[in-house]
This record gives C-alpha cells, structure tokens and sequence, in this order.
C-alpha cells in the first residue's frame, strides 16, 4: 500500500520549505513550480502583540519590534526537538499543509555533516511520533541533481558539479559525483545569513540606533539594502569622499507598526515626517556581505568563498576538475545578494586554472531551488529504492537508515572503482568536445566572460 | 650633553614601554565577538533559564530557582484540529523533547573526534585558513584602518574616529 503523498520539508535553519508532492501518476505536471510554503522554523514571541507565534503563524504577526525568536537550530544543527516538534505540529497541522502523516511518505533534508546521535532522533520523530509510512533524509545538495538548476548547460544534468549552498547558518561547498556527495572534498564556511544579521545589528548599533534587539527588522534591512561590490575598495572610497550624498548611501525608513507600515528604503525626493527614523546604510550595504568572501574582516581564519571552492575543487581526482569548474550551482537564500554572482564569477576566474572554462548556474528562486529538485527526486522512478519504510525501522531500529542513506559515515574515498570510471569516460570526451560553452541561445544567466582554451 | 655614543646606544624613549598588546588577550576578543555573533537570542545573563512560554502571565509549573520542571512546549498549543488524536509518545520522543542538549554535548557525544582520519566530519570540514593578512578596516566608520589603537590594538582611520574609539570602546588596558 504505497501512500499517494508525499511531503517535503526542506527543512532549514531559518525557514522551512514545506509542500505536498503527489506520486507520479497524480497532477503534478501543473505545478512544475512546485508552490512550497515558506514557513519561518522559530518559535517567536512578540512583547508588542503578547503573543507567541508557532511557525506559520509569525504571518499574523502585527508589531514586528523586539520580537524574540527561540529557533530549533542552533549553530546548523537541530537540536531544540521540542521547538521543532512545535513548528511542525502545525506544519502538519489543518493550517498549512493538512496532511495525515500516517498516510504519507516523506522527504525530509538535513544539514551536512548531521551527527549520528541527531540523526537517530530524526528517525524516531518520524516513525515514533508522526507515523509515516516511510521516509528519506538527505542534505538539500542530494537533490540538486534532479532538478532544473542545471538545465541551461545541457538536456541531462552533469555527472559532475558542485552545489555551493549558502544559508541561514553556515556555507557548504558541495562536489557531486554521479549523484553521489563526495564527503572528503565538501567544505564549511562559518558564515550565513545569521552571522550578516548580527554583524549588521552591531554596526548600526554603534553608529546609529540600538538595534542589537531587533531581528527581524535588521534581517529585513540586510535584504533589501546589502549587495556585494566587485569593487570593495573604490566603493569605500566612494563613500569616504562624501559621506552624506553619494551613490551607495540608502536611508532605509524604519517601520512603524502603530500605523502598520514596514521598513523600506526612502525614495529619492520622499519627504519624510518627523516621527520617522532613518537608518543611513552607506559602507555597510557592502562590508556585511563583504563576510561572505573575506571572512578576515572581522577575524575569523576561514578564507572567503571563492578560496574554499578552489580548495574543495583541488581535492577532487586530477581529471574530473575540469567538469567540477564548468558546473558550479548557487543555492540557498544568502546567495541572493544583488551582486554575489558577478563578485564570485570574477573572483574564481582569476583561481581557475588556465585549462578549464568556469560556469557558475544560479536559479531564478535560490531558497526553494532545494524544494523544487526534491519535488523532482521523489517523481523520479529510482526514488523508492532510496527510502526506509516504517516498518523496516520497527525491525531494525536506526540501522535501517544508516545502510539506506548515504551519509557522510559511509562516504568512500577518492580513488574509488566509480569515479575512475568517470575518469576513463570523461578523458575521452574532453578531447573533442567543446563541453559548456557560454554562448548558447538556451542560457538564462550572463555569464563571465568565456575563457579561451 | 650626552655623548653621542650615549645617545645612540640609549633606546629609543618611545619604545621603551612600547608593546604590542598580548595576542591571546586579541585572540580571545576576536573569539568571544564571533560567539556573540553566532547567537540567536539574546538572553540576559542573569535570568537564563529555560523561556517559559505562556499563554497567560501567570506561570503554569512550579518554578524553583535551578529545579525548575521543564515544560514542553510543543504540547501546550492548541491546536483547531477536531481530528487530532491524542496519543502518548514514545520514550525515545519524550526523552528527545524534554533534555535538550546544546551542539558542544552532542558533538562529544557523537565521538566523531575520534573517528580515524581518514573520515571526513563536521571538525574537518572547516575551510581552510586564509592565504591573505586580513585588510583591517577601521572599527568605528568602516573605511580603512591603517592605524592601530595604542592601548587595546583596535584599528582606525583618522584621529576623528580615534576621538570616538577612545571616548567609547577602547578596553584601555594600559600596557
């Protein structure tokens, strides 16, 4: 008896992308989009309002100040079970998705590197509490492979290719092979969305106003105010020759919830009132996104984005790298910065080695390209074969997960019998063709100018 | 006058109590400013305790200093569900909901430090070090900050912003 339904949780740090795919005989063609919902995965308690607010529900929320968030993740990792049951009770629940988890299957993500000891509990909550009739858990990367991300470059995504994610807590560099995750070359960088918005609450609350309290308003203000400059220094210049009228400088307008407006960026020639307060954004619309490449800025010893991507690429087989360069996708929401694909194609050309074209594939929704290929990978036939069955779990316990989803914990090394095979294929195909180029009618996105072999 | 061998061989009066400030006490600053960035509630220390999430002000659950009963949150919603069966949970779930365990307790639990090296896991994912020396910009505008606070080694960049660092944040530890 095999459910009808399917449930995705994209199930992220700062948001969880929630939707129902049905099985392949159902209507799904006319949902090619797949409309997930977007529900914020935090507990939040507003002082304003009095009230405490369960996931979906912030949407009702009126006064958006001081509104503290209690978030089941803590530093990537889930760790606040009881805050997380909480946002999914109502996930499940006749508000959102309206799904008898007893009936359904379920495709849930994790982080990467997810501990063994969260990764039990992962299964208990699933077939202990909820009941479903069957589950896969994989990292949001697993399933980029099937979906469109791709698509620009070819009618079949590529054997090879590398997923940067970059999200709410941390950024993972991420090399598929084959559909397989090859764990000894994925690399963390300890920044996110997370670490932008405080760094932000702590630069304007020592220029300006104090706002170490206000999450959301920040977050909202990072959004709509940062980018990433190509050029960090002759921006800053820019800004120091004048500081009150210059081209970056934005006033974002700080909302007011008596009269239910929200933030936003002044228009030029606005005419404000007088209660209005202004937040004047001029270096740090692009020194906090700054973090993302140059992570020494506030003295962490990481090196930036495209240092890491150029490490994780070097660790991979000699042969393979040219394929790795020529297929690098953007996901996850800190990637949406105005600016972040210009800045990293000219930052990764200059790493690139001579040889090898560079091709960076961003998607038109960066936070649920992840829901979108998931969506893809549970109509795909090879789907089932991946899952673990309540039942199975009730024999076998956690091993049945453990032998079922490849992880991090059973990731083979390089040199493995697979990848050399892609070796011998991919040596024969390099010679003659000309692989990703560029110019093609059927690209979506401009890409950095083409390097010539 | 002094002869100009004395002169020469004197040290320089400026660097004779010239010395960098210690690099650990740098090193645990810039550590304890990126913890504090990594948090995602800001509690005040001296009330930490478990937040007790109410419907109403008046706190259902004894409270006693540290013994405090942990409440679990997620079963006091109330949901509209004219459907919703009420179950027990399992052990394994309750245990789950009621002790929560921060990051550092699980990633010792996990013994995943002690795997043999060749597997690769969360500690050795991290990105490598960087190839660059940081580009220090000036802690109080952002512009560049080509010189340093004498006292607590703070970049600034002119003696405007070096008015402002000394009146504010310098930590003013006299070396």
């Amino acid at each position: 008896m095999q459910p009808q339904i399917t449930v995705i949780l994209d199930n992220g740090a700062s948001s969880i992308k929630a939707g129902l795919a049905r099985g392949p005989e159902g209507d799904d063609d006319d949902q090619p989009k797949g409309n997930s919902r977007l529900i914020p995965n935090a507990i939040v308690r507003s002082k304003g309002d009095k009230t405490t607010y369960f996931g979906h529900q912030l949407e009702r929320c009126r006064d958006y100040s001081a509104l503290h968030y209690r978030l089941p993740f803590e530093k990537g990792y889930l760790v606040d079970w009881d805050a997380q049951k909480a946002v999914w009770d109502g996930v499940f629940s006749s508000e959102v998705l309206n799904v008898d988890t007893a009936e359904s299957s379920l495709l849930i993500t994790e982080p990467y590197f997810n501990l063994p000891n969260i990764q039990d509990v992962y299964d208990q909550f699933v077939f202990e509490e909820y009941e479903f009739y069957s589950y896969h858990r994989c990292t949001p990367a697993a399933t980029i492979p099937f979906g469109h991300l791709f698509q620009a470059g070819g009618p079949s995504p590529p054997e090879c290719l590398v997923v940067i994610d970059s999200g709410f807590s941390f950024t993972h560099v991420v090399p598929i092979i084959n559909n397989q995750i090859q764990w000894y070359a994925v690399k963390r960088l300890d920044v996110g969305g997370k670490l932008l918005t405080n760094q932000l609450k702590e630069l304007v609350s020592y220029r300006q106003w104090n706002m170490m309290d206000e999450t959301y308003i920040m977050n909202h203000a990072k959004e709509t105010c940062c980018y990433v400059s190509t050029g960090f220094f002759e921006d800053l210049e820019t800004c120091r020759s004048n500081p009150k009228k210059n081209s970056i400088v934005r006033e974002y307008v700080l909302p007011n919830f008596s009269i239910n407006r929200p933030g936003r960026i002044r228009l030029p020639n606005e005419e404000l009132s007088t209660t209005d307060q202004v937040l004047h954004m001029e270096n740090e619309r692009f020194t906090i996104p700054e973090l993302l490449f140059r992570p020494d800025d506030i003295g962490l010893e990481q090196s930036g984005l495209a240092a890491t991507v150029a490490a994780s690429i070097a660790l991979l087989p000699h042969d393979l790298r040219g394929m790795f360069w020529a297929n690098i996708g953007l996901i996850g929401g800190s990637t949406n910065f105005p600016g972040f694909y210009e800045r990293l194609s000219s930052e990764l050309l200059s790493l690139t080695p001579v040889e090898y074209e560079l091709q960076i594939y961003r998607s038109e929704d960066a936070i649920t390209e992840a829901y979108r290929s998931a969506i893809a990978f549970v109509n795909d036939p090879a789907f089932s074969a991946h899952v673990v069955t309540r039942e199975e779990y009730l024999e076998v316990g956690s091993n049945a997960s453990r032998r079922k989803f490849s992880g991090w914990q059973s990731s083979s090394a390089p040199g493995d019998a697979d990848i050399s095979k892609i070796t011998q294929e991919s040596m024969i195909e390099d010679r003659g063709q000309p692989s990703r180029k560029p110019n093609r009618s059927r690209m979506r996105t401009t890409t950095a100018p083409g390097r010539r072999r | 006058m002094a002869s100009k061998r004395a002169r020469e061989q004197a040290p320089r009066h400026v660097n004779a109590t010239k010395q960098t400030l210690p690099s650990d006490i740098i090193i645990k600053r810039t550590k304890r400013h990126l913890e504090e960035l990594e948090v995602t509630a800001h509690i005040h220390r001296s009330n930490y305790t478990e937040p007790s999430i109410t419907f109403d002000d008046n706190d259902e659950g004894a409270i006693s200093g540290k013994n405090r009963v942990r409440q679990i949150v997620s079963d006091k919603r109330h949901l509209n569900d004219p459907n919703a069966k009420k179950k027990k949970s399992s052990m394994k779930v309750r245990t789950a909901l009621l002790y929560r365990k921060n990051l550092a307790t699980l990633i010792e639990e996990s013994r995943i430090a002690s795997l043999p090296c060749h597997v690769p896991t969360y500690l050795t994912a991290a990105a490598p070090p960087p190839q660059l020396p940081p580009r220090l910009l000036c802690s109080v505008c952002g512009y560049k900050g080509t010189y340093k606070c004498k006292k607590c080694a703070m970049p600034y960049c002119d003696i405007n912003c070096q008015g402002v660092h000394a009146e504010t944040r310098c930590e003013r530890r006299v070396i």
